[in-house]
């Protein structure tokens, strides 16, 4: 999802309020004063790391939006954009491997996870080429088979080769996923998003599967909790 | 794989010649520090078989390898620890700066090999060290930077040797155990051969030569033709106007002892040395070498050095030539050769050239070699064709490595954990020895006193540590301030602090023994008339009869007086001697002045004149001057005479 203005935006809060508003509570949040949050940050059930460029107010506003035992901690880092170096489930965490040693250190206390520095098909940006969930991944269309093996090992999920948005190779920052659901961007054709549901089992908690349409909200719902 | 001592140690016992290596350590020979194989091959092709179910089925792949780092693992686990290592972590970057990335055993080689210039951690293994390991990596990551651009430039001689590699091959064997391993320097493989490491124990199998035993009658020229033939290595060595070549078979010649024991020898086919003055006598370098910077010198040693190099070269290029079928079918060459004039005897241009600059069984010898004679390349011959054998505990070494690492850390300030083999005693011993013994080299007797009764400390007391060279010749106070010849101090130890006389040193010797110089003994014959004969065996203790302190200062003024006297007494007849010799030459004078005509021409000059004559040309203040010291000399002459009436 490349977006380009706040209009976009406003309207994206309004579609994921729409969908999820009783289900998830949302929040409103800045990073740095912009409303980039998914590419500046990177989190999972443990905390959530934010960039340095955070104000003391932002960091206050998510503290306070966000639950108890969710740690968060603001990271000096030179690579600002956690979300693209950055690839996480609650479990492991794939990161840039120009990061810091300190960060390194913080991420695995922080979020709870084992980090190995790895690049996704020679591409350092992990965050941003790999959507990674408990269930599944995806990565990088050009990914080798060998190298697709080789991090699944690592990771222990199954891993898929795959693209968002009509063949976009960003599949971290085209695609938003967790345990129980995943919202792609409008462009992203059928297959993209079957592959996407066979990766991260999407579709196995109810019939006809829980994908980015909100055709089976309750089902999540039920689910979820 | 049971280990019998019996088998190593015969094993061991003798010198292992390289190319007659006993049958059953051949067999188990194998090559060390090896990754194990991993076949790459396989590993692809069960990759290519899996990704279709894979893809059906989303199941996670089982393939705990690392292609970037050519390693396969047995479990995730390891593929974790390896995905987490600095090898791994250094592959990634290095791929990502289009560097090639290393195996295992190259990387752990460059690592060592930046050892030696930082004192980072090699092993990754604990989180804590992770700040050194850190700064290794990126170390070596420029210096890697640095060799990949040498490299490209380098790329067109052919096999650029890398930097600081280890001469040895290093073998282990199931017959010894598992620290001992055994050395062959690599000098002695073939250029394909040292590429090929997992097969050097077959190549080193394939070298094996059967030994020969010489014919008891005059076979001579059989055995000529035959050694021609067999293999051989041509060693040489040139320096300082030192030349020495020799041939030297590697089938090993038996020799029958006495007794039926067989003696291996290096067979010498042939051997020469030439030495001739070339070099710069207290000035170094050679003579062409100083006449290219600084003009060509004409001294005669000079020419001499001139016409001894040419004659050298000369030589050496003749006895090359008359070799030349031996050294062409020579298996290695060594030589040393240094410096740009003595290459050029060997490789320069010249009409039927023996020797090429660019010769495969070319080799230098991999350690420090001495002036250039027969005995030097029969030594660095036994030296390169001995297996060495080298016992290390490997185990113990990591402890040790990991002992010494620990105590690095920053956050932990441990010094007591450091050496935990010092009891408190001892530390506090090894205080008071340090203490008392600076207070002995002062003489610093009193203080000495105090601190011996202020800390309690025994009269048996014994210097800590008892293997230094000091304390083996002086494990008492008392020996050592008999040593260092200070009798307050031996008085003081004796009759204080009733220190015992008759201790032995290491050699065996009572501090009486050690004193060198005369107040000392006599400190040690006073004290043992102040303490009494009962209080020590001091016969044992070597001191002489006592001696009372009245009697030594008696002795002492006894000596004064006598030496006094003998004082006066020389005086006496020097003086005597000298105003004889007064005499004497005053008698000789009045003779010579009775008896010696005048010189021609010249006329006796009046004292008045002769002062006129010196005060010519003075200055004013400079003729005052040298009348007033005139006087003063007139006044101390007219004193003495009255003196000596």
């Amino acid at each position: 999802m490349e977006w380009n203005g706040k209009t976009d935006i406003v309207e994206l809060h309004s579609v994921f309020e729409a969908e999820l508003q009783d289900v998830i509570p949302i929040c409103h949040a800045s990073i740095a004063g912009t409303r980039i949050i998914g590419r500046l940050t990177v989190g999972n059930k443990n905390g959530l790391l934010v960039p340095t460029t955070t104000t003391d107010q932002e960091l206050q506003h998510l503290r306070n939006t966000l639950p108890e035992n969710v740690k968060i901690q603001r990271i000096e880092e030179r690579l600002s954009a956690l979300g693209n170096v950055i690839c996480c489930n609650d479990h492991v965490a794939l990161v840039h491997p120009d990061l810091e040693r300190e960060t390194e250190e913080i991420i695995a206390d922080v979020l709870g996870v084992e980090v190995f520095r790895q690049t996704v098909a020679d591409n350092v940006l992990t965050g941003s080429y790999m959507a990674l969930s408990n269930q599944g991944g995806i990565v990088h269309p050009k990914t080798s088979v060998r190298d697709q093996d080789e991090l699944s090992s690592l990771l222990q999920v199954p891993l898929v080769a795959g693209s968002v948005n009509r063949g976009s190779p960003v599949v971290g920052a085209g695609l938003v996923v967790n345990d129980w659901m995943a919202v792609t961007g409008l462009d992203t054709t059928a297959t993209e998003l079957s592959v996407i549901e066979s990766v991260f089992r999407l579709g196995e908690m109810g019939p006809g599967g829980a994908g980015g349409a909100g055709t089976n909200k309750e089902s999540i719902v039920e689910s979820f909790y | 794989m049971a280990v019998d001592n019996p088998v190593t140690d015969e094993l061991l016992k003798r010198p292992l010649y390289v190319y007659d290596l006993p049958q059953e350590l051949l067999a188990t020979l194998s090559v060390k520090n090896e990754v194990q194989p991993v076949d790459i091959q396989n590993d692809a092709e069960t990759a290519q078989s899996q990704p279709k179910e894979l893809a059906l089925e989303h199941t996670v792949a089982s393939t705990t390898s690392c292609a970037l780092c050519k390693v396969s693992y047995l479990n995730v686990q390891e593929q974790r620890d390896h995905a987490r290592s600095d090898h791994h972590r250094y592959n990634l970057k290095a791929q990502l700066r289009g560097n090639p990335p290393l195996d295992e055993a190259q990387f752990n080689k460059a690592v060592g090999e930046l050892d030696e210039s930082i004192s980072g951690s090699e092993s990754s293994e604990g989180d804590e060290e992770d700040e050194p390991s850190d700064v290794t990596l990126t170390a070596l990551l420029k210096r890697q930077a640095k060799i990949s651009q040498e490299a490209e430039e380098g790329d067109t001689t052919m096999s650029k040797r890398k930097p600081g590699k280890h001469p040895l091959f290093w073998f282990s064997s199931s017959l010894f155990p598992t620290n001992t391993s055994l050395g062959i320097y690599k000098a002695l493989f073939t250029g394909v051969e040292q590429e090929e490491t997992k097969y050097l124990a077959g190549s080193l199998r394939k070298k094996q030569l059967s030994p020969i035993y010489p014919q008891r009658n005059n076979a001579q020229d059989t055995e000529k033709t035959s050694s021609s033939s067999s293999p051989h290595v041509f060693l040489c060595m040139i320096g300082g106007g030192h030349f020495a070549a020799m041939l030297v078979s590697l089938a090993p010649e038996i020799h029958r002892r006495q007794g039926g024991f067989e003696e291996r020898q290096a067979r010498v086919i042939a051997h020469k040395t030439f030495h001739r003055y070339t070099t710069r006598r207290k000035q170094g370098g050679s003579q062409s070498a100083s006449d290219a910077s600084r003009g060509a010198a004409h001294s005669a040693g000079s020419s001499l050095r001139r016409y001894n190099e040419a004659a050298l070269e000369k030589e050496i290029r003749e006895l090359l030539a008359d070799w030349k079928k031996a050294i062409d079918d020579a298996q290695l060459l060594f030589i040393r050769a240094t410096g740009s004039t003595n290459r050029r005897i060997l490789f320069g241009q010249y009409d039927g050239q023996v020797l090429r600059q660019n010769d495969p069984r070319l080799r230098g010898f991999p350690f420090s070699t001495r002036r250039a004679t027969q005995g030097e390349l029969m030594r660095c011959f036994k030296e390169l064709t001995r297996v060495k054998v080298s016992q290390i505990d490997e185990a113990a070494l990591a402890a040790a490595k990991a002992k010494q690492q620990e105590p690095a850390k920053p956050s932990t300030p441990r010094p007591q954990q450091q050496k935990p083999k010092i009891s408190k005693e001892e530390e506090a011993a090894l205080l008071h020895t340090s203490q008392i013994q600076a207070l002995i080299r002062r003489s610093k007797v009193p203080a000495l006193m105090s601190y011996i009764s202020n800390n309690s400390i025994p009269p048996s007391f014994t210097f800590l540590p008892s293997d230094t060279q000091q304390n083996f010749r002086c494990p008492t106070p008392l020996h050592l301030a008999a040593n260092l010849n200070s009798p307050s101090v031996v008085t003081a130890l004796l009759t204080k602090a009733s220190a015992d006389p008759t201790t032995i040193n290491g050699e065996g010797k009572t501090p009486f023994e050690l004193a060198g110089d005369r107040a000392t003994r006599d400190a040690f014959r006073v004290a043992r008339h102040e303490l009494g004969e009962t209080k020590w065996n001091w016969d044992a203790s070597k001191v002489p009869p006592a001696l009372s302190k009245a009697d030594v200062e008696s002795r002492a003024a006894r000596e004064r007086k006598s030496a006094e006297e003998e004082e006066a007494n020389r005086r006496k007849i020097e003086m005597d001697r000298l105003r004889k010799e007064d005499a004497e030459r005053a008698a000789r004078q009045q003779e010579s002045k009775r008896t010696g005509g005048k010189m021609l021409g010249s006329v006796e000059k009046t004292a008045a004149d002769k002062r006129e004559e010196e005060m010519r040309g003075m200055t004013r203040e400079m003729r005052m001057r040298l009348e007033r010291e005139r006087r003063a000399r007139a006044a101390e002459e007219r004193i003495r005479r009255m003196q000596g009436r």
